[in-house]
């Protein structure tokens, strides 16, 4: 559905048709759409919230907590700040957006723990969003992914929300991690992240200019 | 008809005509003024002569006399005789010249530029409506012949006629979001004609001028290196299509940035590479202001790697180029103001991101003020950020005016409110990487805990008393919101400056081991070619001095 909605949409989306309010019912049903399949079209979400702020009498509070927590899940990708920068300050403070803010924060944070914390504490805010706590958990494992060469294993099953032991081999298998004991190893870092050293090179053929002028 | 060499002549002449005496009793109250102008003011000879040649050169599409006209004769005749005065009216005009409507249409362009720029107290309810209504007159001439328009018009004025109807919608957007200065009249005015200056209005101009010229198509087939002729079409084929289709994409990436939607800002750049030079490239205005919103638009989506290139890349072309637009005083100004905000920008990236400039650029930041804002940033100066932020963004608009019935407020700082709120916001989420910078940067391996306890010790605030185990995973949150903020999509290749991928462009990296910290510096080792590229060149230049001097 959403894969065969894509390309209709696309054709909202060019020139000045992105800013037809006429599109904006198509546009929501897309979001709708986008929430329950798990697929995500930032640019159609942005050309929504496009149309909010230019129709403030358009402004639904509804769809625009799913594009929201759609952003969220698509860390750590910066969606979650485009979108909060189409919204002005009132629309930013209302329920539940305001909580959705928070968890943003947060998550920009990297407070896995509290993060998970406060969306168990209500999950009927995120339910509506299929394969929302995996995503999360995906941004978990890039977090961990570039910051790990061996993490603790129980460490690691609290940042991915106090997950159980089969969920925990899951995500390990998944992302090609190794369990060494009381550890998990996430990869070879050294070969990454090494000391730089940048020394000038000056070689013949950068000089000759300036010695032939030099005569 | 004369040349301008003539022109030139004749303008030294006639220039004891008695310009002061007849304005000697004039009040200094600018509508007043404009009224006593309006009955006794004697259009200057010189002015007239200019006019008529103008208008001519306007028919007879001579771009190379219209270009001294625009950039030299015009600035020239308005410092002299128009300082504090708006140039005459179109009334004024059409009795000197024969009917040329384009041609009035033109002078009005420059007619109410004069008056947003120069005349004191800005323009008045009634002259942002007329310069609208002008700007739609010249749009629907360009854009709904059947062929193009017999018209040519140097590259430089079709930039600042794209830029400047921005800025008018810009300028209007905050007159009218001061609601407490309204009198009951002009409120009822806006009221009737809310479709002056529309967000949605301006967009529709840009974007028609964009399709009309093809030039989206253009600049794909001009980025494979073919020639973007075979796809222009018939209009974008025209000089002044094309070149008008390309600023428009330029207005647009300014006015998304305006409405903080930096999406769109960057994705109307597509298929333009910002940093190359192009037979687009000629109007170092547009250019520089290109950088500056490509740039901030980057620096807010936190993609600092693309901020920094871009900046460093532009400021190193002014800090080349100075010389070259630094006689054009009107343009000057402008650069001057953007140049400085676009170091403020930079600046805050470097703070944020900390990684290797060209030496120059490195050189200027290392003096004036900028030094001591770095200096106060990076020591997590929350008001600092917030004053360099709002010193170099954008003028924010909110594109929907607030209700003439609403309290008389003043609304117009809402927008830039808001998106320095959202800067903030991503400032205090990395208030704690610089300290933790500065410690990594002392050892190349370093325990958490160790760091944990240089974490507290650094915290006054708790009375000596605190625990380790708390301290260390805290830090931990830091740790891995460090590594998160500091890996962010970086351009390499491809059409959109939306593409790229993730990369650690930051001079300090680390990863951690199970419990250890292992780090990563950057070590430049001194530089010396160009300190003695540029000794050679001052002795090679004080022997020649030497040898010119004649004993």
């Amino acid at each position: 559905m959403a894969e065969a909605m894509k390309q209709t949409v696309a054709s909202m989306l060019k020139g000045i048709e992105r800013y037809n309010p006429d599109n904006l019912p198509t546009l929501e049903r897309y979001v709708e759409i986008q929430s329950r399949e798990n697929a995500y079209d930032l640019e159609a979400n942005l050309a929504v919230l496009k149309l909010y702020q230019f129709n403030p009498q358009f402004f639904n509070i509804d769809i625009t907590c799913q594009i929201l927590l759609k952003a969220l899940t698509n860390f750590p990708h910066t969606d979650f700040i485009l979108c909060k920068c189409l919204l002005n300050e009132r629309q930013l403070a209302e329920e539940p957006i305001n909580q959705i803010m928070y968890l943003g924060d947060i998550l920009e944070q990297c407070d896995f723990q509290i993060f998970w914390k406060r969306v168990h504490s209500m999950p009927e805010l995120t339910q509506r969003i299929t394969g929302f706590l995996d995503s999360i958990r995906k941004f978990v494992c890039h977090v961990v992914g570039i910051t790990y060469q061996r993490i603790d294993r129980v460490h690691l099953a609290e940042l991915l929300g106090d997950v159980d032991d089969v969920t925990l081999k899951h995500w390990v298998k998944k992302y090609g991690w190794k369990e060494e004991g009381a550890l998990v190893f996430i990869s070879n870092q050294d070969e990454n992240i090494k000391t730089k050293n940048i020394n000038e090179k000056i070689d013949f053929d950068n000089v000759g200019a300036i010695m032939a002028s030099c005569r | 008809m004369y040349s301008s060499d003539d022109y030139e002549q004749g303008y030294s002449r006639d220039y004891d005509y008695n310009y002061d005496t007849d304005y000697g009793g004039h009040t200094g109250d600018p509508t007043a003024d404009s009224d006593y102008s309006r009955q006794h003011f004697k259009m200057p000879e010189l002015v007239v002569k200019f006019l008529k040649y103008f208008c001519e050169c306007v028919r007879d599409r001579q771009v190379f006399e219209l270009q001294n006209l625009y950039e030299g004769t015009w600035p020239k005749l308005t410092e002299e005789y128009f300082e504090k005065r708006p140039w005459p009216e179109e009334t004024d005009v059409t009795a000197h010249v024969k009917n040329e409507p384009i041609f009035l249409i033109l002078y009005k362009e420059l007619y109410f530029r004069h008056i947003y720029a120069r005349i004191q107290g800005g323009p008045t309810l009634e002259q942002r409506f007329n310069s609208f209504y002008n700007y739609c007159d010249l749009f629907n001439y360009i854009l709904s012949e059947a062929e193009p328009v017999p018209l040519e018009l140097p590259e430089l004025w079709l930039w600042e006629i794209v830029d400047e109807f921005v800025y008018q919608f810009q300028s209007f957007a905050q007159y009218r979001a001061r609601l407490q200065k309204k009198t009951a009249q002009e409120l009822e005015q806006l009221n009737s004609s809310n479709k002056v200056w529309n967000v949605l209005c301006v967009l529709n101009v840009l974007h028609s001028l964009v399709e009309k010229s093809n030039i989206k198509q253009q600049l794909e087939v001009f980025a494979t290196g073919a020639e973007s002729d075979s796809v222009a079409g018939e209009f974008g084929r025209h000089n002044l299509y094309k070149m008008l289709g390309y600023f428009s994409l330029v207005g647009l990436l300014r006015l998304h940035s305006l409405l903080g939607d930096y999406y769109q800002a960057i994705k109307v750049l597509e298929n333009i590479e910002v940093h190359k030079k192009s037979q687009f490239a000629h109007v170092p205005a547009c250019q520089i202001s290109t950088s500056y919103y490509v740039g901030f638009a980057y620096m807010m989506m936190r993609r600092y790697s693309d901020a920094i290139r871009t900046f460093s890349s532009i400021l190193l072309y002014i800090q080349r180029t100075k010389q070259l637009f630094a006689t054009k005083s009107y343009q000057h100004d402008q650069i001057n103001k953007q140049t400085d905000q676009m170091y403020h920008l930079l600046a805050i990236c470097l703070v944020l991101h900390p990684q290797c400039i060209d030496e120059s650029i490195q050189q200027t930041l290392r003096e004036k003020n900028y030094h001591e804002k770095m200096y106060k940033m990076q020591y997590g100066d929350l008001q600092e950020f917030e004053n360099c932020f709002v010193y170099a963004c954008p003028k924010f608009l909110s594109p929907c005016p607030p209700g003439t019935d609403s309290i008389p407020d003043d609304f117009s700082k809402e927008a830039i409110n808001h998106q320095t709120t959202v800067f903030m916001d991503e400032v205090q989420q990395q208030r704690m990487l610089p300290t933790i910078r500065s410690y990594l940067k002392l050892y190349t391996t370093l325990p958490i805990s160790k760091l944990a306890t240089f974490m507290a010790q650094n915290q006054r605030n708790n009375d000596g008393k605190w625990d380790l185990d708390k301290e260390t995973q805290s830090l931990i949150i830091h740790l891995l919101c460090f590594k998160h903020k500091m890996k962010n999509i970086v351009w390499s290749k491809g059409a959109s400056g939306l593409d790229g991928n993730f990369h650690s462009g930051s001079e300090l990296d680390f990863y951690i081991d199970n419990d250890m910290i292992h780090i990563a510096d950057t070590k430049v080792a001194h530089r010396y070619g160009d300190f003695f590229i540029r000794k050679i060149l001052k002795f090679e230049d004080l022997n020649r001095k030497l040898h010119l001097i004649k004993m």
